[in-house]
């Protein structure tokens, strides 16, 4: 377990920035309510955890072998060096999300099952959405789903063909079971 | 005569010296200081007429000079020129004798031309005096009889070859020192030419960055990082006397604590949350581009007001 170094702190700031926005600077300096320590970022086998300054202290009693996850695993480094988030990220991004898609009830499935979002399934899309944007997808009684990138800004949607992809999926809360081994 | 007097001609008709060679023109003559009471202005046009003239004469010299053709007109070749410039830069500073040089001097040694190749008696023909088969080479002599100050263990072959290499240290010494001492007395001009170009700052051919003189520590670090670029990363290579260990053993990136040090942590996400939020700033106006763009619009406009219909539209 080890603190990001200057690259790495750059590039996950900026995958979180495509979709907070300018709330990064309140995930970046958020202060626990109860201990009042800050939140920051540390890197362990490959994947990058968003934990409490006094939880570290506490998880440097476990062995590094030992040591499976401490906080929220917000994203992971790939074999080839390209940085992903993961669905475990998405409680932080909904509540600092910029943009969100709203999901009609019978597109839900279709979205929880790994594909992407169709014109057919848009329910609402907040204004001025630019393309490849990131968006957090929810369903229609407020309940996030999962995220992804937003393949056609707001402006574009309403002249959409009902077959077209509205947004592309990148995680979704199906993968807890689908890919239970690797989240 | 008749060349130097085309060279630099007295047009005495016009009071003008001219100098060919370097392209000049003089007009001595007395510019009429009572005149300047009149207006400045006046005064302005009288020496600009006066120096049209003595350019005309300049210009007419020339072209009645002998040419020649050429691949882009007519070439003339101009005499060599006759006004004495003052030196650019100063006198080179002579080159200080060298420690041998001192010596000789005083003990009153001259140089003496010696010939390529000497006799060898040993081997009873004519040889080099340096290089391939010389006259006393080392590895010619087969017996090297044993003297009553030996110690038994030696090797008096290794011993020659000892000294000879003792020698050749102690002459690249003094060499150095030689340098040294030139630069020191005469400045870098007067060190070979050699010397000048391998050592002194020179901008690498390419860029216009002159190598930066390496610190001790950057130094450091460097010999730590060849010393470990070996195929064993430098664990069983034998090391010098009196060398010191790599620095920074085995590692070679630096990361902050894992727990502690939440003040530095803190200012380096700072600082990358800063870059980050501000390279996606919306808000702020590059003031250039904004005008490069009104630019290119006005372009389109002057080509079709249709298509800056459309882009207003838009």
């Amino acid at each position: 377990m080890r603190p990001l170094d200057e690259q790495e702190t750059t590039v996950v700031f900026e995958k979180l920035h495509k979709f907070v926005g300018a709330n990064l600077r309140q995930i970046v300096e958020r202060k626990d309510a109860i201990t009042s320590s800050r939140y920051c970022f540390r890197l362990h086998k490959q994947r990058v955890y968003y934990v409490s300054e006094d939880l570290v202290k506490k998880a440097t009693n476990v062995s590094r072998e030992k040591l499976v996850s401490l906080g929220t695993c917000i994203g992971k480094y790939t074999k080839s060096g390209k940085f992903h988030l993961t669905i475990t990220c998405l409680d932080l991004l909904a509540a600092h999300s910029k943009h969100k898609i709203w999901l009609k009830p019978s597109a839900e499935m279709s979205f929880l099952y790994g594909n992407h979002v169709l014109k057919s399934g848009l329910g609402r899309i907040t204004e001025n959405t630019p393309q490849y944007e990131g968006v957090v997808i929810y369903s229609m009684s407020d309940v996030p789903l999962g995220f992804g990138l937003a393949a056609k800004s707001t402006h574009d949607c309403r002249k959409l063909d009902p077959n077209d992809i509205v947004a592309l999926h990148q995680a979704d809360v199906g993968e807890y079971l689908r890919l239970e081994d690797d989240v | 005569m008749a060349a130097e007097e085309e060279g630099a001609g007295m047009d005495s008709l016009s009071g003008l010296r001219m100098d060919i060679g370097n392209l000049l023109v003089f007009d001595a003559t007395d510019p009429g200081i009572e005149e300047a009471s009149t207006s400045s202005d006046d005064y302005d046009e009288q020496c600009l007429r006066k120096g049209a003239r003595a350019i005309q004469a300049l210009a007419e010299k020339l072209f009645n000079m002998p040419s020649e053709a050429d691949k882009y007109g007519r070439l003339v070749i101009l005499p060599p020129p006759t006004t004495k410039l003052p030196r650019e830069k100063p006198l080179p500073k002579p080159r200080p004798p060298t420690k041998w040089e001192q010596f000789a001097q005083s003990k009153g040694i001259k140089k003496r031309k010696r010939s390529k190749l000497d006799f060898d008696e040993d081997a009873g023909e004519w040889r080099r005096r340096y290089g391939y088969k010389r006259v006393a080479d080392e590895r010619d002599i087969p017996v090297i009889e044993a003297k009553s100050t030996d110690e038994p263990g030696e090797d008096p072959f290794s011993n020659m070859k000892k000294e000879k290499k003792a020698r050749i240290e102690k002459q690249e010494k003094n060499r150095l020192q030689n340098l040294k001492h030139t630069l020191k007395v005469a400045g870098k001009s007067a060190l070979p030419s050699t010397v000048q170009l391998s050592t002194m700052a020179l901008p690498i051919t390419g860029s216009a960055q002159v190598p930066k003189k390496l610190t001790k520590d950057e130094l450091g670090e460097i010999a730590g990082h060849a010393s470990t670029a070996t195929a064993s990363v430098g664990k069983f290579d034998r090391k010098l006397e009196g060398e010191k260990p790599a620095k920074h053993a085995g590692k070679h990136r630096k990361f902050l604590p894992v727990v502690g040090s939440s003040k530095e942590e803190k200012q380096q996400s700072d600082k990358i949350l800063d870059k980050v939020l501000s390279r996606h700033n919306q808000e702020i106006v590059d003031v250039n581009k904004v005008s490069d763009l009104i630019f290119a619009f006005r372009g389109l406009a002057n080509f079709s007001h249709g298509v800056l219909g459309f882009c207003v539209g838009c």
